[in-house]
Formats: C-alpha cells, structure tokens, sequence
C-alpha cells in the first residue's frame, strides 16, 4: 500500500501546480492557432507541444526536466542557450531567401533599417519600467519581430528570459495578420495604399553572387557580434545563388532548418514550465513586446511617408510595414493589405525587399545591442 | 529603480541614439554598394569582356537561335487572345515549366503586366498547376473543347 501511495504521490496528477495547468492552456492554445488557424504552424506547433511537455509536472531531482543538469531535454536546449539553433536557422533562412527584388531596388533598404527603430524605442521603455540593461536588450529585440534572433541575443545577454522572450517573439509573428494591418490602415490614407510600385527590373545572377560577399564584410565589419547571424546568413545565400553548390543549399533550405526549427520549437516550449514563466517579468515582457513590434510597424510606414516627401516615384507606405523582419509574414500582409484596395496592385515583391533587408537590419541590431552590453 | 532616472542611470538614451544611428547608416552604406553593383558589373562587361571580344576571331561563331517576337502595339484586352501571343513562349519552355522561367521569358519579350495575366491565365485554367510548382499550359481552344465535351 505504501508502494502505491509513493507512487501516486509522484505522478503529475498529484504533482501538478496551478501554474502548470495555467501553461498547459497556453500550449494548447498554440497548437490551436498553429493547427486550425495555421498561423505560424511551422512555429507554433513544435513550441505548442513543447509547452505541454515542458509542463507535466515531474518529481526534481530525476533528470527530467529542461532544467536539470543531465536531462535530454536540457541537452537538447544546449542549442538555444549557445545560439547554435539561431545561426542553424540562418542558414537555412539565407538558402531560401532570394535578394533579386532587393537588388534591383536598393532604396527600400531603408524601410528595413526604420522599421528596427521599434527595438530603440523599446529598449527606452524597458529600462524605463525597471529591467536591467541587459534583459531591456534582450526585450527590445523582439521589435524585431524574428525569432531566432530573439533568442541569439536572449541567450547570450540574459539567459533566464529565453522561455518568456522567445513565445513573445513568435506569439506577435504568429498573429501578425492581426496586428500589423489596422496600424497599416491607421496610418495611411486608401490614395497613399493605392500607389502602384513600379516593375522591378531584371537581377543578373552575377549581382546576386556578389551580394553575399559585399553584405556579410559591410555588415560585419561594422557590427562583428552580428558574425554568428549574418555570417551563416549570407552563407546559405551564396550556396544558393552560386549555382554550384545546389545540392548544399537544398539541404540548407530543407533538412537543416527543418531539424533546427523542430528542436529549437520544442525545446522553447519545454523552457516554459510555469514556475519559471509566471512571473511578473513575464507579463512585461509581452506587454514590452507587444509595443515593440506595433511601434516597428509604425516607423517602417512612417519613414516610407516621410521618404514620399523627396521622391518624385512615391512609394507605396505599406512597404514600410514588410520592414520587420517576419519573413515572408509581413511581406503577405502588406500585399493583401494592398490588394484589399486595389486587386490588381501587386506589392509582393518590393515588400520582400523591405522584408529581407528587415532580417539583415535585425541582426545588425542584436549585434549592436550586445557589443553594447559586453 | 524606474522611469526617466532609471535610462538615463544606464545609458539609455546613448545606447538608442547610437544604436540606431548605427544601423540606419549601416543599412544606407549597404544600399549605397549594392546599388553599384549592377553599373560595376557593366563597366568590366563592357569595357574588359568588349575588349577581349573583339581580339577572338569570330569565324566560328554561329549565330544564336533567339525567339523574335513582335508584339502588337496595342495589346489585346481579351484573354484568349493574349494567350496566343504567349503560345510561342510555350513552345520555347516546354510543356511543363516553373512560373518564374515563364514570368522572367514573359519580361525579356517586354509582355506588359505578367502578373496580372498569369493569375488571369490560372482563374481561366488556361495555366493549370501539375505539382511541385510546375506548370502545365492548356491552350484556350483545347480549353473549350474540353468544357463542350
């Protein structure tokens, strides 16, 4: 009998905490939105069920959880807290990434580089409400709005604040067809959405080879934190684009993300268990995260508006809100955004070069941010 | 500690200036380049690769088989009609093709607005997805008969 009640007295049923149950709710609602809704699902999903997992309550002391010094789970997340995943997920994310559209329209860098003035902005208002320079920096990446990076600079400025920071992160990518459109239409007039771009001209492939070089030495040379980012990052484009290496960049784009997104999703989600994740920090955080990514959205469409002031080509203001770096997310957002006014507008294209120069101004930002806090 | 004292205590407003700064004028520095590229490149092809061109003998040489097409002035507005001056980029590209070989040989022939027809060409299934983003072309007449059948 005693047998049988020591046992019971172990299982999660006995175990289990308010806290537990709370996040529990959390993960299923993850996996809801990333099954039903199929926001995100590629992300959703594996941090879903990595919050179930990370939340059945466990006897401590057995090597059972993300926590514990010899626990799978807690060599599986050797990843996250080392930035391995991140610069795993980079490279995969350049083998996918075509720049033509970027090329041929280089001006519209610059809506990626003011959509990041979100992370400045909340940078301030993290130290403002009392967090430390380093976890205000880790915050204030989320204005970034891509999640690897997220964790690249949470892990190695502030490592307690991964679970929080990252579900952060990827909650506001997840639901940005529901966030980024009406600040879209709040700040710009139907004549402003209504502005055709121009086709884009044609990229040779010579261009497109060199651009990996040009941008990982201009990038890096500048803010070298950002090697372990850009640097897999523009690698993975050079597989891509130099004709020679297909065979690399198809395992790139393919079977290397794939591994790094299932591991890094699911261990993400284990890193929640509720004793660690609900805090009052954590609230903050997604308040602070919530106001990062709407005021990136903001200056993106904004800095496009003010551009418009000197162009004699205007440029469509939505472009300016496909300046964060979700990729493709915003981009498809800002394209139906304006196909909402008019079908026949198709912004697709130049929006991907606000979105890919977003990842690049993104990174650049965590590199800047943590040679900051060194 | 927290409000203004609390930026102000850790550098706050230093780090935001110059961090932004930083990435602005990183961002227009790379913009600057890449926005050269293009006009480098031109430079060396017309320059270095002209002038090696012209010491070759060209005696060899065959002319290339390229695709000549002479597009109306005025470009049709109905679909089957547009569909036929797109034949001969079909018969160029094959049966089965990517959508972007179609749309980068649809833009070196100057076809206006591929977009807009390609997605026009889909909703009439005269361009018919065959799997794995390949595509398949069915002619506007074959189209009919098959509706008729």
């Amino acid at each position: 009998m005693d047998l049988l009640f020591q046992f019971l007295s172990n299982t999660g049923y006995y175990l289990a905490d308010y806290r537990n149950v709370i996040m529990i709710v959390v993960g299923t609602v993850f996996l809801y939105l990333g099954t039903a809704k199929k926001y995100e699902p590629l992300l959703l999903v594996p941090i879903g069920f990595g919050i179930l997992v990370g939340n059945v309550p466990f006897f401590k002391g057995f090597g059972l959880g993300i926590y514990e010094s010899n626990s799978v789970l807690h060599y599986l997340y050797f990843g996250v807290t080392t930035g391995l995943y991140p610069s795993i997920v980079f490279l995969g994310l350049g083998a996918m990434t075509d720049f033509s559209s970027l090329l041929a329209r280089p001006s519209l860098m610059l809506l990626g580089a003011a959509a990041q003035m979100g992370i400045f902005f909340t940078l301030l208002g993290a130290l403002g409400l009392g967090f430390l320079p380093k976890e205000a920096a880790s915050i204030a990446i989320i204005g970034g709005a891509d999640g690897p990076t997220s964790i690249f600079l949470t892990a190695k400025l502030a490592p307690h604040l991964i679970g929080p920071i990252a579900i952060a992160a990827y909650s506001y990518m997840a639901l940005i067809p529901v966030i980024q459109p009406p600040i879209m239409r709040l700040l710009t007039s139907r004549k402003e959405r209504l502005i055709r771009m121009p086709e884009l001209r044609e990229v040779t492939k010579k261009e497109r080879i060199i651009f990996p070089g040009i941008a990982v030495i201009l990038c890096c040379f500048l803010a070298p934190a950002s090697i372990p980012l850009l640097g897999t990052f523009f690698f993975g484009n050079l597989l891509k684009e130099c004709g020679v290496t297909e065979r690399l960049a198809q395992t790139a784009r393919t079977t290397i993300i794939d591994t790094a997104t299932i591991l890094l999703g699911l261990t993400v989600g284990a890193s929640t268990q509720g004793d660690v994740f609900l805090t009052p920090k954590s609230v903050g955080i997604f308040f602070l995260g919530a106001v990062a990514f709407s005021i990136a959205t903001a200056s993106g469409v904004i800095f496009a508006k003010i551009m418009n002031l000197f162009l004699k080509e205007k440029i469509n203001p939505l472009l300016g809100a496909a300046g964060v770096s979700a990729v493709p997310g915003s981009a498809r957002e800002v394209h139906l955004v304006g196909q909402h006014e008019d079908p026949e507008n198709f912004l697709l294209m130049h929006a991907m070069a606000c979105n890919s120069s977003g990842v690049i101004g993104s990174a650049i930002c965590a590199g800047i941010l943590w040679s900051f806090m060194i | 500690m927290y409000g203004f004292h609390a930026i102000s205590t850790h550098n706050g407003w230093a780090m935001a200036l110059a961090g932004a700064l930083i990435v602005f004028s990183g961002l227009v520095v790379l913009s600057t380049a890449i926005s050269q590229i293009h006009k480098i490149l031109l430079f060396f092809e017309t320059k270095y690769v002209g002038f090696r061109n012209n010491n070759k003998t060209h005696e060899n040489d065959e002319p290339e088989e390229q695709l000549e097409l002479a597009l109306p002035t005025i470009f049709p507005t109905e679909l089957d009609e547009i569909a036929r001056l797109y034949q001969p980029l079909i018969e160029e590209i094959g049966e089965t093709f990517y959508l972007s070989d179609l749309y980068k040989l649809a833009r070196e022939k100057h076809f206006p607005h591929p977009h807009i027809t390609f997605t026009a060409f889909r909703d009439a299934k005269i361009l018919i997805l065959y799997g794995d983003g390949v595509f398949s072309w069915t002619p506007p007449k074959e189209n009919t008969v098959n509706e008729n059948e």
